[in-house]
């Protein structure tokens, strides 16, 4: 059931700890496109370039950056609502994209943007496989068929070992009496 | 039947087409989406009413500009001077007209490059040209689904489908505006079908059937309100009737 979901297999999540380099031509491109102001845009992404780190782990993603003013973002993927994946122009002749990641908060922008990561098309649906709903209900649907099958001797049915601690005290009882008459 | 016009404009439309995807590589392919099996995956464009609304959008738009620059022409010529008015008519006659190629070039890759992927649990939504935006949502992850008809899209038979997400944002963009962008990036908007309902049913079936809240809630509830409401097994009537047996015999005694 679960096996068609497949990404590349080539492809490891886990190993991402940095963005690409290509990241920071792209920040070079973009703020030398503001011609004057290119000093003040471009320290901001440069320190964000080299400060940024990415884990990538079994339960979420946490995502941190900055040198005097830190940030850092940490989510489940299990909490992801939804995945936008944006590339404009600059972007796609760099081959690189944004990977915008949302949970139920309250904002309207994304919690989180991946960026400089050239497979994120892969990232991207590799996120998607592990997203609620993206194969379907894991665990309910084959559990409650087994519970009604193979009930007697769940250890922990507490009315079973209440209701066998009663018999037996009644069987002492009944014995105690018999020998008793 | 085919006019020549209409040979032209393809050529020309598929030379646009030959540059996006040479040199600004636009795709031309749709998204590609993962799913349990290819049969269930359903890739379309909107409607074709989508593009004949577009279009006539773009006439009265068209008519309307024009028609002043037309106005304005016409009162340089009689109020001004003659001379005057044939010297700007090369410009004026440019502006009336090369706008309206690319606005119409426009509305043609707008519908060409909107996608919409369904599968059975989720959808990824493309629309853009210049900046390329691909939302991808599972449908257990969906809050409510509406389904939105002005007059015009009713007499053109589309309607368009929001899809919201948990997740607030105010409404960064106003109703009905000409992008029509999704309120918020809680929302996936599918504009211009023609089958809303039967999307809807689609959606809302995955929704029915989940559980949870959608808000990365597990899957736990359902296993324990089943453990307490069918409490007795027959491990346990077999412990009961036993119990019965002894208190029977216990009287007896006494």
């Amino acid at each position: 059931m679960n096996t068609p979901i497949e990404t590349a297999a080539d492809f490891h999540p886990r190993t991402i700890t940095r963005p690409e380099r290509v990241l920071l031509q792209y920040y070079i491109v973009t703020s030398a496109l503001t011609i004057v102001l290119f000093p003040f845009v471009f320290l901001p992404q440069y320190v964000k370039y080299r400060t940024l780190r990415y884990r990538f782990d079994d339960e979420g993603i946490s995502m941190a950056w900055g040198l005097l003013w830190r940030k850092e973002i940490n989510l489940t993927y299990r909490r992801i609502q939804d995945i936008h994946l944006t590339r404009n122009l600059i972007e796609r002749w760099m081959g690189l994209s944004t990977v915008s990641v949302q949970t139920a908060s309250g904002s309207s922008g994304a919690e989180m943007s991946i960026v400089g990561i050239t497979r994120s098309g892969e990232l991207r649906d590799w996120l998607y496989t592990k997203m609620r709903g993206a194969r379907g209900l894991e665990t309910p649907a084959p559990a409650p068929a087994e519970h009604q099958e193979s009930p007697p001797h769940s250890p922990d049915d507490e009315a079973l070992v209440l209701l066998r601690e009663i018999r037996d005290e009644l069987r002492q009882l009944a014995q105690d009496q018999g020998a008793a008459q | 039947m085919k006019t020549p016009v209409d040979h032209a404009s393809q050529w020309i439309y598929k030379g646009v087409w030959a540059v996006l995807v040479g040199l600004f590589n636009v795709p031309k392919q749709p998204p590609s989406h993962l799913s349990d099996s290819a049969a269930t995956l359903q890739t379309f464009h909107p409607a074709h009413g989508f593009l004949r609304l577009l279009r006539l959008q773009f006439w009265l738009i068209l008519t309307f500009i024009d028609g002043l620059l037309l106005a304005a022409w016409v009162i340089v010529f009689f109020k001004v001077s003659h001379t005057l008015a044939y010297l700007i008519s090369p410009v004026v006659l440019f502006v009336m007209v090369a706008p309206d190629i690319v606005a119409y070039v426009a509305i043609y890759l707008r519908y060409d490059t909107t996608w919409y992927v369904l599968s059975d649990r989720s959808m990824r939504l493309r629309r853009g040209v210049w900046i390329i935006r691909e939302a991808t949502i599972t449908f257990e992850n969906v809050q409510n689904v509406s389904i939105r008809q002005g007059p015009i899209q009713r007499i053109f038979g589309i309607s368009n489908l929001v899809v919201e997400t948990a997740g607030g944002g105010g409404e960064r963009r106003a109703h009905g505006h000409h992008h029509a962008q999704p309120a918020s990036m809680h929302a996936g908007l599918i504009e211009g079908i023609d089958n809303p309902a039967e999307l809807r049913e689609l959606i809302m079936q995955r929704v029915r059937a989940s559980k949870s809240a959608g808000l990365g809630d597990e899957h736990h509830l359902p296993q324990n309100v089943l453990a307490g409401s069918t409490g007795w097994m027959p491990a346990h009537l077999e412990v009961l009737r036993e119990i019965r047996h002894l208190v029977v015999a216990l009287r007896g005694i006494n």
